[in-house]
Order: structure tokens, then C-alpha cells, then sequence
């Protein structure tokens, strides 16, 4: 099943299934992203060299890239992918674990919502902004994060929603585990 | 409330809750969100603040260089160079040693990525030493002392990150990271050489063997020339750069060397665009962190305190920086730090009349020395966890290798001539020089 290449089975104790395809989809928005990126900057250096710049060519790079940033925040969410100073929740159990995981979960929740909601706010100020030279309105960028804040709330929920029920250690806590992709 | 105390705040949030397991990113927003309760500043202009600390064209280069990494390592094109490698010195004593450290030297030549150099190697010439016998807490704290000159040698994504917040020139900072990155390369032969395990002695490898595998390795050696040339005569930028390396290993690499990994192609670039968006959440929530700061005269603050100690000594300003830096690089990432900390190392400048490149190239090396070191050395966490070795114990043989670190960043505190020589002479721009007016020349500070 091709919608199931990109999902990674770690922590599947803290995941619907039924969000897999919602992983996969935005995984494949992530290579989309940089893919796009890499080829409008190629353009644009062709373009340049040929006498011919086309300036849009920067606007279609930014809006890439910045998509592409807040995505990868919200899946790297449900991944559990993002960087963490330590990992000391791997080494405890029982209603001290589920105390941590499900405090750390409400700050990761509580910004996810400041830039859900202050997110929305921003993009209907930037509904009035636009950038040259083709007048895109900016809130055609910012627009990703808030977008990325409602994604993270609703992985957030999944994965405290599961711990709750099914608690959140799993064979990833042991040393040996190592599943890089 | 006062500003002092607001940031004392903001700082205890980012490491409690870091310390706690929250990830940085979001620790470093939960610290604004808390003092945006406490001052005049609105929560939607900080939510704002993330998107624009990540809408910089400059940054585009860190998605390119990770994607570099990310297909010389999945095509398996390393292979050639750790051919290249194994000719050049595994004849040596600790032969596997001194491959590790050459092959990153060339590695860190191609991308900027410490974590795929650590990857890279522990797949490969790792295996091959507990081959050999050699102990697997060496081997892990090698790999990843090797890997931190991913960051010096260029490209390197800590100084586009720096050149990008700190209005540095980029190219100058690739160029000064060349000296401290082959000061490192050698300390560790020299280190693997006398004091490391002596493995199986190989004969020297004959001249025919070594012209075949440069020759196997010369496509994949031509991308730092690619990059730097690029850079130096002015036809692309670093970021432009970093995407023309892309295109040639996807046109004319993969065709040529790994026609078998193009149908992968597509799986490459799903996970270097997930790869990416990690450090850069972490630009995001770190320049709202750092504007926050700003706005409640952290700079100034700190630069009080320094200069109380310092007065306005560069050469002293700049060793309570390495000692401060020292310290932030155990506890948190190299990225965040540089974001956060920009406004006070401008200010220092500026009180010490410190040239930014010197700076900049001084922190960057300082900040590689924290991929190795407790709690947080990213590099050592990975390597001990590919190659199955407990962490201390990585650490512990980490330990006597931290002297190459600390001559590496004391010679570069010291010898600005000679680490700035590259940048003087191929980017005077980038060392404060401009061209004289008569046309011939330039006119350089002193």
C-alpha cells in the first residue's frame, strides 16, 4: 500500500491509524516542498544567467520553503521527530511517565494553540499585505502556521488521548531501539 | 516586573520545560509566550516573529546542504571516498582510525551536516573496526569527534545560520572555517595515532591503487570545488550554490555512479524536507526568543556584566564568549544558541571592536566542541546509539580527545591572522576591507 511508505511505526501505541494517511500526506508535502524549492532556484539561476530573470521565481521559492518549514514542524510532531534536550521520560514508569508525557504534551499543545489561534489573527491582517512584484498577499505564507498549529493540536490530542488509554511506554524506551526513517 | 527578571523567566521556562523532555522548539516558545504575559508585547506579534525569523532567502542554503548529505549518503557514493580514504592512510597505525578522520575531512567537504557524517560512518568503516578489534567506545567517541567538522570544514550549516542573523559574510565564514576544521582533522590523527588502538597493520597501498580510487572518487570530490568555486567568483550565492551541488549529484552523480538509487530519488527528498524543517522550527522559535530578549535589553545586560569583567579587551571579551559558549553548547543545540545569543555577540563586537568574522568563526568552533559533550552532544548521542555502545561510556573515551578541541579554539582566540588569511585573501569584503580608490587593491583595518 503506497500510503503507507512514509509512516513510521514508532510510538504506534500513540497513533490512530485512521491519521496514517494524514502522515503520509504531509511527508509527501515535505519532499513536495523542497523539491519545488530546489527547482525554482534552479530556474532562477538559469534565468538569470540567460538575461532573463523572472523575480516571481523568488516569491514560489519563499512560499516553499515556509510551507515546507511549518509542515515538517506538524508532522515531526506526530513523529515525535523534533529535537529535545533530553530524553528523560524514556527512563520512567507508571503514573510518574504518564504525568510527564502528559504535562510536556500540554506545553507542546498550548503553543500548538497560540499559533493555531494568534496564527489566524496575523493571517487576516496579512490578507491586506502584499509582496512584489506579483502581489501575492502575504497571508498566502503565513497562512502555514496556523495551519501547522491546528495539525499539532489535533497530533497532540491523538497522542495524549492513546497514552491516557494505553500509557505511553513502548518498545522505542529501550537502549537498543533504532529506527531512523 | 523587571526586564532581568522577565528574562530569568523566560530562560527558566525554555529549561525547565527543555529539561523536562518538551521539545526545544517548543520550550523556546512556551519562554516567549510567558513573558509576552508579563510585557507590553502581544502574542500574535511573536507568533508573527516565527514565521519571519524562517522568511529568509540566506536560510534556503540549510535545506540544500542537508539535501546533499542526505543523497551522497543514501546512493552510497561515500563508498568511493572511503576507498580514497583507505589508500591515503590505512596503512598507518590505527589505520581504520585515521580513515575515519580523513573521510570526514572529505565528507565535510560535500555537506554540513554532522549527523550524516555520523550516520555515513557508523554504517561503514564503523562495522569494519569492531571488525578489527578496536573498542567500540573509541570508535563511537572518533566518529563523533570527526563529524563536528562537518560544521567547520565548508559548507556549514552553523555558519549560514550565523552569517544569516548575524549579517556575516557567509563565504568568509566558510573560508575561516577551513583552518580550525583541519587543525581538528589532525588532532585526531595525531591523537589516533599515539594514544588510540593500533588495529591491523595493512601494507601501504600501491600508486596504482591510489590513482584508481581517486579516480573512482574524483566525481563526488568535485562538489566542494563546485561549492567554493561557486561562492568565490561570484556566480552563485551559498544558497544557490548548495542547490547547483543538488542538481550536479542528481544529474550527473546518481546517473553515473548509483543508477540503481533513481527510482529512491523521491523517498531522498521526503525525508530531507522532513530533515529540514526540524533545525528550522527551531530558527523559528528561537528568533522570537531572541527578539524577546532584545526587546528587554538582554545584550545590554549582558554586555555589562562582561564588560565589568573585560572592560574593552577584545582578546578578553572573547575568551568569557568561548567560556559562556562552552557552557550554552553542552546544554542546548548549536542553532537556537546562535539565534538567541546574536544581539549579545553584536554588542560585544561593538564594545571590543571585534571583527564579526573573527568572532563568528571562533563561536562556530567552540559551538562544534558542544556536539560532544554531556549532556547534549548530538553527535555522540547518535554515534553511540548507531554503534551500540552506552553513552557515558562514549564519553568517557571522548574525554582525552576534548584537548584537540581546546587547542583548536585556543589557536583560533589567538591566531586571527592566520585563521582570517583565507577570507583576507580570496573575500576581502568579508574581513572589513573595501577596495581602494584608486582601483588597485584594497584597503584593509588594521
Amino acid at each position: 500500500m503506497a500510503f503507507k511508505t512514509f509512516v513510521i511505526h514508532r510510538h504506534r501505541h500513540l497513533k490512530w491509524t485512521a491519521l496514517d494517511p494524514l502522515e503520509n500526506l504531509l511527508m509527501i508535502l515535505c519532499g513536495v516542498s523542497i523539491a519545488g524549492f530546489t527547482f525554482s532556484v534552479f530556474l532562477d539561476v538559469v534565468t538569470r544567467e540567460l538575461g532573463s530573470a523572472f523575480l516571481w521565481l523568488q516569491l514560489v521559492t519563499t512560499g516553499f520553503f515556509a510551507w515546507g518549514v511549518f509542515i515538517g514542524m506538524a508532522v515531526a510532531t506526530r513523529r515525535m521527530d523534533h529535537l529535545n534536550l533530553v530524553e528523560i521520560t524514556k527512563h520512567m514508569s507508571g503514573p510518574k511517565r504518564t504525568f510527564m508525557e502528559v504535562f510536556n504534551r500540554l506545553i507542546i499543545l498550548a503553543v500548538a494553540l497560540a499559533m493555531l489561534v494568534f496564527g489566524i489573527q496575523n493571517g487576516m491582517n496579512d490578507m491586506g499585505s502584499f509582496r512584489a512584484p506579483s502581489l501575492i498577499p502575504l497571508a498566502t505564507y503565513t497562512a502555514s502556521v496556523p495551519i501547522a498549529g491546528a495539525l499539532m493540536v489535533l497530533f497532540c490530542i491523538e497522542q495524549l488521548m492513546n497514552g491516557w488509554s494505553h500509557g505511553f511506554e513502548g518498545p522505542e524506551d529501550s537502549e537498543e531501539y533504532v529506527e531512523i526513517k | 516586573m523587571s526586564n532581568g527578571a522577565i528574562i530569568l523567566l523566560m530562560t527558566a521556562c525554555f529549561l525547565g520545560f527543555g529539561y523536562m523532555g518538551v521539545p526545544v522548539a517548543f520550550a523556546l516558545m512556551a519562554g516567549v509566550l510567558a513573558a509576552c504575559a508579563l510585557t507590553p508585547i502581544s502574542m500574535q506579534s511573536m507568533v508573527g516573529q516565527m514565521f519571519h525569523g524562517i522568511d529568509s532567502e540566506i536560510l534556503l542554503a540549510v535545506p540544500f546542504f542537508l539535501l546533499v548529505g542526505e543523497l551522497m549518503t543514501s546512493a552510497d557514493v561515500t563508498n568511493r571516498m572511503i576507498r580514497l580514504a583507505q589508500t591515503m592512510v590505512g596503512h598507518l597505525r590505527g589505520g581504520l582510525a585515521q580513515v575515519v578522520t580523513l573521510f570526514s575531512m572529505f565528507f565535510a567537504g560535500i555537506s554540513g551536516s554532522s549527523t550524516a557524517d555520523v550516520a555515513v560512518l557508523s554504517r561503514t568503516v564503523a562495522v569494519e573496526m569492531t571488525r578489527e578489534g578496536y573498542d567500540r567506545a573509541f570508535t563511537a567517541a572518533l566518529i563523533a569527534c570527526a563529524s563536528t567538522m562537518a560544521n567547520l570544514i565548508p559548507p556549514s550549516i552553523m555558519a549560514v545560520v550565523y552569517g544569516a542573523t548575524g549579517n556575516v559574510s557567509i563565504g568568509g565564514l566558510f573560508l575561516a572555517g577551513i583552518v580550525p576544521g583541519v587543525l581538528v582533522g589532525i588532532g585526531l590523527m595525531i591523537y589516533s595515532h599515539f594514544f588510540g588502538p593500533a588495529g591491523i597493520q595493512k601494507a601501504r597501498a600501491s600508486l596504482c591503487d591510489f590513482a584508481d580510487a581517486a579516480r573512482g572518487a574524483a566525481l563526488p570530490l568535485m562538489i566542494p570545488v563546485i561549492i567554493m568555486g561557486g561562492i568565490l567568483t561570484g556566480w552563485f550565492t551559498p544558497t544557490e550554490a548548495g542547490m547547483v551541488a543538488a542538481v550536479y549529484i542528481l544529474l550527473v552523480l546518481v546517473p553515473l555512479l548509483a543508477r540503481g538509487h533513481i527510482p529512491s530519488l523521491p523517498r531522498d527528498f521526503v525525508y530531507t524536507g522532513l530533515l529540514y524543517s526540524i533545525p528550522l522550527a527551531l530558527v523559528a522559535a528561537a528568533s522570537a526568543f531572541g527578539w524577546m530578549l532584545a526587546y528587554l535589553r538582554g545584550p545590554d545586560i549582558v554586555a555589562g556584566w562582561i564588560e565589568m569583567v573585560a572592560g574593552h579587551d577584545g582578546r578578553i571579551i572573547m575568551l568569557l564568549l568561548v567560556l559562556l559558549f562552552i557552557i550554552i553548547g553542552d546544554f542546548m543545540d548549536a542553532v537556537p544558541a546562535i539565534i538567541i545569543f546574536m544581539p549579545i555577540v553584536i554588542k560585544l563586537n561593538e564594545l571590543g571592536n571585534i571583527k564579526p568574522l573573527h568572532m563568528g568563526v571562533v563561536l562556530i568552533t567552540t559551538l562544534v566542541f558542544g556536539l560532544i559533550t554531556p549532556p547534549y552532544g548530538l553527535s555522540l548521542l547518535v554515534a553511540s546509539k548507531f554503534i551500540g555502545v552506552p553513552f557515558t561510556r562514549a564519553m568517557y573515551a571522548s574525554l582525552p580527545i576534548y584537548v584537540v578541541f581546546f587547542v583548536t579554539i585556543a589557536f583560533t582566540v589567538l591566531f586571527p591572522d592566520i585563521v582570517l588569511y583565507l577570507p583576507k585573501l580570496l573575500l576581502p569584503e568579508s574581513v572589513g576591507c573595501f577596495k581602494s580608490p584608486t582601483g588597485a587593491g584594497y584597503i584593509c583595518p588594521p
